[in-house]
């Protein structure tokens, strides 16, 4: 008697083993092998993270080995060599990519594999809100899960420049414009620091867009639904005139010769405020060994006072699962993991937050506590220059430095003619 | 008259004779077609394949291409000849075109220029100023990469840049931006490219000087010549063929400038310093836009053989 109920109950017990393996592709994952292969083009301290990463996986699935393919870089933007890549026949796993607009080109080509049934079967909706969710998707397919993401309306400082000045981070946009003169007065020329020699100089037109005509405007910007003409467009531009007026910044030659920003404004007395992406924070504690929160820190960009100061600027890397891959199970599960404690985890100590709720948040430094919240309470549009088609953002980038050169309402006009003519052609 | 080597046999002693004199015949043209010697076709094969594998294939796909639309990883699509079209119908490419023609006659006429002055000055002093020379041409084998990183430094718009920093010797606090701004960045380019152009034209030059015969110059001496006259009248005209060279090299140098530009401005400031080959590189693998890249490549390399083809048929003819 005894006997029997023990077999049944280990039958049972197998049954129920065997469905919930079934169901549970963390189970499966136990079993997983051979080679994942991912296509990796960060560098330096995020390529280091990346490593880590990458041995935290192989710890945690020993059957598996990782393996980089490290695309050919060109000056900030890997897309041409990850392109070359992919048309060269190299087969990978997974993708990371940071621009929507190459997402799309990639789902054309046939090359990503939907992610929806993963979803559903990790259960990712316990981990990931809609909204991010949303990011990664095209047409209501999900392709792509979001890893970690960036503030690109937080303002940089030094704690003792501002401190030297007397000021307090400014809350408004008046504060903020006569910080200028405080700070020279302390002994930093050049308030803002603008890197305008390739894409930077962008940043400020994109976050005073979204706080002069809001996130929808932005988005219809991004899908040309509105022409570079439009009022709500120029009116941004003329803010950032009205900053450039002020005396916010350097001669336009120097800041069209700037594209190294870090040395610029964190080993140099010249300048004070930057605002650039989050991957800043990565840089200045690891590569320059500066303190978060104490050598440095971070406010978000100043109201305007026009009804869309609860607006932010948002920029996010995700992965892609391809449709050739010689390893789905495993890519599969890389993307589980990815969205985890322990790969969440090991990014907020490099100073990355990840939008995972898996995420351990009291392993950010202050300087992502801010950046977080900033965000968390904001409606938040992309970067505008990596939604718009390669040909259109080129002729942009191009368009605004004509306008740092001159930045009166004339330029405004004809720099905004000259993108709108591009873009008739671009879509 | 130049007669063809066909109609010319020599003896032994190289005193030219009829054919079927009853001399050593040495090869003609016609006794070396190579149908007649297959062990030629081996010793020529292995170049032959290397040539077409990495010159002929590559120059035939980029022209097919150059007939496709192709963006990104999208299909390609035929388009005839629809990117040269749009490539001439371009105002950006037709300032790449104008930038090149800018850079390529200022490299080239600053180089030569400076690089034959300076072999005419060491060639009354050859042996001590073989340092400088050797100097010199040190320039001509850094990588252009490398010399724009360190150029970089020296044009930094600070006042810690070099220039900037020798200029505020005489003029204090001075500090210009000097490539990021569009009225001398391309100047800047230009001053640099020189820089290291130099060392080729020097040495070109030199040995062409060298090659003057002694007893020439020994007469004009003897005649009472200055040194100023002997450069002027003897030693400059007998040097132009090395200039002619220096001329063809430096030319095909710089329509084809890429690296210097990359490296120190990025085709900016607002496009000013973008060359036809930073335009083909930047449409080909940064808006990977492979059709009309390849357009503006075919572009560029008819502008080379519209200068090659004369210099090599004029170095062709000096040969026979």
């Amino acid at each position: 008697m005894f006997n029997r109920t023990l077999r049944r109950r280990t039958v049972m017990a197998g049954v129920m083993l065997a469905a919930l393996a079934g169901v549970s592709p963390s189970v499966l994952a136990q079993d997983l092998s051979g080679e994942l292969v991912i296509l990796q083009w960060q560098t330096g301290t995020d390529g280091q993270m990346w490593k880590d990463v990458e041995a935290k996986f192989m710890e945690l699935h020993p059957g598996v080995t990782v393996r980089e393919f490290q695309p050919a870089g060109g000056q900030g933007d890997a897309r041409g060599g990850m392109r070359t890549a992919l048309l060269g026949g190299e087969v990978v796993d997974i993708i990371i990519n940071t621009w929507p607009a190459f997402r799309a080109e990639l789902v054309n080509s046939g090359i990503l594999r939907p992610i929806d049934d993963q979803w559903a079967s990790f259960g990712w909706d316990d981990k990931l809100s809609q909204s991010w969710r949303d990011l990664g998707s095209i047409d209501g397919t999900t392709y792509g899960i979001t890893y970690t993401y960036g503030d690109r309306s937080a303002i940089w400082y030094k704690t003792a420049q501002l401190e030297k000045a007397g000021i307090t981070p400014p809350a408004t946009w008046e504060e903020f414009l006569a910080s200028f003169d405080k700070l020279k007065a302390a002994g930093y020329p050049a308030p803002v620091v603008i890197p305008a020699k390739y894409w930077a100089h962008t940043e400020w037109f994109e976050t005073l867009l979204l706080r002069t005509a809001g996130v929808e405007a932005a988005a219809q910007l991004a899908a040309h639904q509105i022409p570079w003409t439009d009022p709500k467009v120029k009116t941004a531009l003329m803010k950032y005139a009205e900053m450039l007026q002020a005396g916010c910044c350097a001669d336009p030659a120097t800041m069209l010769a700037i594209e190294q920003p870090y040395p610029t404004l964190y080993t140099s007395e010249d300048s004070s405020y930057l605002l650039f992406g989050m991957w800043t924070n990565s840089a200045l504690k690891n590569d320059l060994a500066l303190e978060e929160g104490v050598d440095y820190s971070i406010f978000q960009f100043p109201s305007l006072g026009m009804g869309f100061d609860d607006t932010s600027s948002v920029d996010a890397k995700e992965l892609n699962v391809t449709t050739n891959g010689a390893n789905p199970a495993a890519a599969d599960a890389f993307l589980d993991f990815i969205v985890g404690p322990e790969a969440s985890n090991i990014m907020a100590n490099y100073g990355y937050a990840s939008p995972s709720t898996a995420m351990d948040g009291s392993l950010l430094g202050p300087v992502q506590q801010i950046a977080t919240g900033a965000v968390s309470s904001s409606k938040v549009q992309f970067v505008l220059g990596d939604l718009l088609p390669g040909d259109l953002v080129d002729e942009y980038r191009v368009q605004l430095q004509k306008f740092l050169q001159n930045p009166t309402e004339a330029t405004v006009d004809e720099v905004l003619a000259a993108i709108e003519a591009k873009a008739a052609t671009a879509y | 008259m130049i007669r063809s080597v066909a109609e010319t046999v020599t003896d032994r002693s190289g005193v030219p004779s009829r054919a079927g004199g009853g001399q050593l015949r040495l090869p003609t043209t016609r006794g070396w077609r190579i149908k007649e010697a297959p062990a030629a076709w081996l010793l020529i094969a292995p170049v032959i394949i290397l040539f077409g594998i990495s010159v002929v294939y590559p120059l035939i796909d980029t022209i097919r291409l150059s007939f496709f639309d192709i963006k990104g990883l999208a299909p390609a699509k035929w388009v005839g000849i629809g990117n040269y079209v749009t490539l001439f119908n371009d105002a950006t490419f037709r300032n790449t075109l104008l930038t090149t023609l800018i850079f390529t006659l200022g490299t080239t006429v600053i180089s030569v220029s400076l690089g034959w002055v300076l072999a005419m000055l060491c060639a009354f002093a050859p042996v001590h100023t073989t340092p400088f020379r050797g100097m010199m041409f040190v320039t001509f084998g850094i990588s252009e990469a490398v010399s724009g990183y360190m150029w970089l430094n020296i044009l930094r718009p600070d006042k810690a840049g070099l220039l900037n920093a020798v200029i505020g010797i005489f003029v204090p606090g001075y500090a210009h931006s000097w490539l990021g701004d569009p009225n001398t960045a391309l100047w800047a380019l230009i001053f640099v490219a020189s820089w290291s152009g130099v060392g080729l034209p020097l040495m070109l030059c030199f040995a062409a000087v060298q090659s003057i015969p002694k007893t020439v110059l020994e007469a004009a001496y003897m005649d009472g010549a200055k040194p100023t006259s002997i450069m002027r009248h003897i030693m400059m005209p007998l040097s132009l063929p090395g200039v002619r060279v220096a001329i063809f090299i430096n030319l095909l140098g710089a329509l084809r400038a890429f690296d210097i530009i990359y490296v120190m401005t990025g085709g900016g400031p607002v496009r000013a310093t973008e060359t036809v080959g930073y335009f083909m590189y930047r449409e080909s693998m940064t808006q990977f836009k492979l059709g009309y890249g390849a357009a503006a490549t075919v572009v560029l390399l008819v502008a080379v053989l519209v200068i090659s083809i004369p210099a090599i048929i004029q170095r062709t003819a000096g040969a026979k």
